[in-house]
């Protein structure tokens, strides 16, 4: 018996029978949408078709190959380390590869900036290093939206959903990549719960393109502003992002589904079951519109108020697409906020940490973990006058766990060691010290535009080599709410144990 | 009427010993040999030793023609059982002693409907309901209501701020004397007259329209402080249900004292805020500390008797206003009165009252018993009975009773002694003694 564990893999670090099936089920879910580019390559003529047409053509039967293999083993021994690795080198694979149509095409020539630009799409960061994006094909254009789209609610939940069920290991990579503080199932089997997130996700995407066409967009725009929109990332078919359609009413479309990707979608299915289930994520849902309309009233007054003023109405339509734009982690532009004072510019690098909901397609710490954070500080503090009482950590009623706490807190301390640490890290490497801390904070909170050299209407052209790959790692880390990450930097992670 | 009664704990037996006085047939089971053997030479009543569970012997004892069959052992198991299979059998009604709240649900109907079982006690729930009312209702020990909650009736705890200490109940002016119906004096109740002259330390009861009850205790109590602050010592299944009831009440602020760290966790996280401190012991400090001086009431409802007993000493010396404590065991309810403590809850007596209430079932519709051994009733005055027509005092002699209030076409009456009885009345009387009262015959059709 210890000899066909040892065979299995149990000894090792890496688990391949649980690695393969999840990377290949990626590649194949990337392929695939490069298929979908070729197509579009082949309908538009603008000779990008031999950029997708050929890693598709690779990809495609490698991950076939790669699903076969691993089809035949039913049990598969499994330890919580693997899921995440499993996830790890599934958002990897799908970024090296992702970022050969770039390189391919020729749209960017250094293979660093190809795997950023891919990076920066399936984490739906939103950072570009491409100039003019008028000038790329429309192959380029979809294939950096559909990324991003894929990456929304999460590839490894895709493959959950579609793939054949691997037992406990599909439920740990699924919560691997999902946010938030606690698991939140809402079936049976963990392939149901990771289908119907898709759903809402897709009906929302059919929805949202409805919807832009009847703003004014037209096909190619609408479908891709659709898949960056739900998916909060950012990447725009127009270098000026969203100000280039300069339409309220494509504005008011923008942030409506800006803030339907920023909550949890797992509410909207609950929601559709009765409103009792819908009871415990309620305060999270509250708090996150509270913060957009406060945040938004604050900045609007701020507008109103600075000297190069604007008229009210201006400064309220500036204001609510920014804050929300910026809240949700997408990173669309309508208004460029370096030219505000420093008190708003400031208060947008704060909302960067605040993010969306749990379980959303937005980044950031997320709504609950910030409630939660507060409160556990001011629990922190009646307890030293008030030391025997029992302090249960309680967010509108909800208990959380005492492990929710600790998890909490040094989600947190974690996530500000890595902006302090990152930050004198880019400084080292030549950056001034607003482009430093706020490309940190833009990419571990998976905005996309930040200030300084990073700013609303610059790219990230002018960060270094090294500084795009160390970028790059905070996306993903950012994306997969850091731990997920971080244990595979830990060398207990690669010891040889049982466990 | 025949009585099946399984568990000669201390309820089994108190509602054994009451029904067979009241000369109903009353059979008694229980595994304890030694505990039956006991009960034969005290009841007037056929005592089985056995498993009450078992339908084997339900059946036996002849089930299937009793008019009650009621489950009160230790085991709530044993008890849902026992009713299942009364029911089952062909028992009139079943009653059950539940104390988890997984079994019912925190919802008496649902207990009906999924387990058949017609009544279901849950004697710390309902100590807990018993607790919070007396506490929401400043000057009061404990309140009960009667004629679907027209009626209060409340008993107080006279001290040196009451009006009504030093002088006879006829000569006050301000409070009209006949809201008061009852008093007790060191254990003993008797039947309030105008001559009584009430003194500190005295138990008094009175009777009122729901909404007049807080404006009468009130006037009987003098003023009394309005502090909000409720500490409650224990946080088990008396002391959580009473935490959760009185949190937010009426501004009251709880805090409720826990011992033991994993209780006090389970506690704390179903609170709606953080008020369950984790204390080792209570100490003068401890109190002090949760400040016992400044609060309207200080409830000891711990697991042990004897910590209640103290915990509740203890703040009543360091100057809590109202201390109350649950005590489970009989022969420490003398001691409640010697140490100070403002009045005892026992869910024994709770379940007993709930499960006679039930048994004496017609006419007899609410009841309240008192430590004292004193008891208040809900009775109705059926049409021809004896009482009909006549006056409220001579009523009262007939039945050996006090009529404290009444209730006529849904307006609530504090009888004076000429007032007459009408028929369909619903009467709340006062027996000093349990168990002497005439009701029936004199109340009941005849």
């Amino acid at each position: 018996v210890r000899r066909r564990r040892r065979s299995l893999g149990l000894g090792s670090a890496i688990n391949w029978p649980i690695v393969v099936p999840v990377v290949a089920g990626t590649l194949a879910a990337v392929g695939l949408g490069m298929a979908v580019c070729a197509l579009c390559a082949v309908v538009a003529g603008d000779g990008a078709t031999a950029a997708f047409a050929v890693p598709a053509a690779v990809v495609l039967p490698v991950a076939a190959v790669g699903l076969a293999s691993t089809r035949r083993l039913r049990s598969i021994p499994f330890r919580a380390r693997d899921g995440f690795l499993a996830v790890t080198l599934a958002w990897v694979a799908a970024a090296l590869v992702g970022a050969v149509p770039f390189l391919m095409h020729g749209s960017l020539e250094r293979p660093v900036d190809a795997y950023f630009e891919s990076m920066s799409g399936f984490t739906t960061t939103g950072a570009t290093l491409l100039g003019r994006l008028e000038a790329e094909p429309h192959a380029i254009l979809l294939w950096r939206s559909i990324t991003q789209w894929l990456g929304g609610v999460g590839i490894v939940v895709l493959v959950v959903a579609v793939a054949p069920a691997t037992g406990m290991a599909t439920q740990r990579m699924f919560f691997a990549e999902l946010s938030g503080v606690t698991q939140d199932r809402l079936t049976h089997r963990i392939a149901d719960t990771a289908k119907i997130l898709w759903g809402v996700y897709l009906a929302f995407t059919a929805a949202g393109f409805v919807a832009f066409m009847a703003a004014g967009m037209g096909p190619f725009d609408a479908i891709n502003h659709i898949l960056t929109t739900i998916a909060t990332g950012g990447f725009s078919t127009r270098t000026a992002s969203i100000a280039a359609f300069d339409s309220l009413a494509i504005e008011l479309v923008t942030i409506v589904f800006m803030v339907i990707g920023g909550v949890n979608f797992a509410l909207y299915w609950r929601a559709l079951r009765g409103a009792d289930s819908l009871r415990p994520q309620l305060p999270e849902l509250r708090a996150y519109l509270v913060i957009l309309v406060v945040a938004t009233a604050i900045v609007t007054l701020t507008l109103i108020a600075s000297e190069t003023s604007i008229g009210a109405g201006d400064a309220l339509r500036d204001s609510a697409f920014t804050v929300v734009s910026i809240t949700t982690s997408t990173g669309f532009i309508t208004a460029d906020f370096e030219e505000w004072d420093n008190f708003a510019q400031l208060l947008m690098l704060m909302l960067m940490f605040v993010g969306g909901c749990a379980g959303s397609t937005a980044g950031g710490m997320k709504v609950i973990r910030v409630l939660l954070l507060g409160r556990a500080a001011a629990q922190e503090i009646e307890r030293q006058v008030r030391p025997t009482t029992v302090q249960v950590l309680r967010v509108g009623g909800r208990v959380f766990s005492e492990d929710v706490r600790k998890g909490v807190l040094a989600f947190f301390s974690i996530y500000m060691l890595i902006v302090a640490v990152g930050t004198v890290a880019m400084a080292g490497i030549g950056l001034d010290g607003t482009t430093a801390v706020s490309s940190v904070i833009a990419s571990l909170n998976i905005i996309g535009p930040g200030l300084g050299e990073v700013g609303a209407t610059e790219n990230y052209t002018a960060i270094p080599r090294e500084g795009l790959v160390f970028l790059s790692a905070l996306m993903l880390a950012g994306r997969l709410e850091v731990f997920t990450v971080l244990v595979l930097l830990t060398p207990a992670f690669w010891r040889r144990s049982v466990a | 009427m025949l009585v099946i009664v399984i568990g000669a704990g201390d309820v089994g037996r108190h509602i054994a010993t009451t029904l067979s006085a009241e000369r109903h047939d009353v059979t008694i089971v229980d595994q304890d040999e030694e505990r039956v053997e006991a009960l034969r030479n005290d009841v007037d009543a056929l005592v089985v030793a056995g498993n009450g569970a078992s339908p084997k012997l339900l059946a036996d004892l002849g089930a299937a023609n009793a008019d009650l069959v009621c489950g009160v052992t230790q085991s709530d198991e044993a008890n849902i059982i026992a009713a299942l299979a009364g029911h089952q059998i062909g028992a009139k009604q079943t009653v059950a002693r539940v104390r988890d709240a997984d079994y019912f649900g925190g919802d008496e109907s649902f207990s009906r409907q999924v387990l058949g079982i017609d009544f279901v006690v849950h004697p710390e729930r309902a100590t807990a309901d018993d607790l919070a009312e007396a506490i929401l209702l400043p000057g009061a020990v404990h309140v009960e209501h009667f004629a679907d909650g027209r009626v209060s009736v409340a008993e107080t705890i006279l001290t040196a701020r009451s009006p009504l200490v030093g002088q006879q109940l006829g000569a006050r002016r301000m409070v009209r004397p006949n809201f008061i119906f009852g008093l007790i004096r060191d254990g003993k109740a008797v039947a309030a007259e105008s001559f009584h002259m009430p003194k500190q330390g005295d138990h008094v009861l009175v009777a009122a329209a729901r909404e007049h009850i807080g404006e009468v205790v009130g006037h009987i109590a003098g003023r009394t402080p309005t502090a909000r602050d409720v500490i409650v010592f224990g946080a088990g299944r008396i002391g959580l249900p009473l935490g959760r009831r009185l949190e937010g009440k009426d501004g009251v602020r709880v805090t409720v004292m826990e011992r033991d760290p994993e209780r006090a966790r389970y506690a704390a996280e179903r609170m709606k805020r953080n008020s369950v401190v984790l204390e080792e012991g209570v100490d003068k400090d401890v109190l002090l500390a949760h400040g016992v001086d400044r609060v309207r009431a200080f409830v000891a409802c711990a697991g042990d008797d004897r910590a209640n007993l103290l915990a509740a000493m203890h703040a009543k010396q360091l100057g809590a206003d109202l201390c109350l404590a649950v005590v489970s065991r009989e022969e420490f309810t003398p001691l409640v009165d010697a140490l100070g403590i403002d009045a005892a809850f026992s869910p024994r007596l709770v379940t007993a009252e709930a499960i006679l209430r039930s048994v004496r079932g017609g006419n007899v519709h609410g009841m309240y018993l008192l430590l004292g051994g004193a008891e208040v009733l809900e009775v109705h005055a059926e049409p021809g009975c004896r009482a009909e027509g006549r006056s409220v005092g001579d009523a009262s002699k007939y039945a050996h009773t006090r009529i404290a209030a009444l209730v006529r076409a849904g307006q609530v009456i504090i009888p004076r002694g000429q007032e007459k009885v009408q028929r369909g009345d619903r009467l709340v009387l006062f027996n000093a003694i349990r168990g002497v009262a005439d009701v029936g015959s004199t109340f009941g059709a005849k």
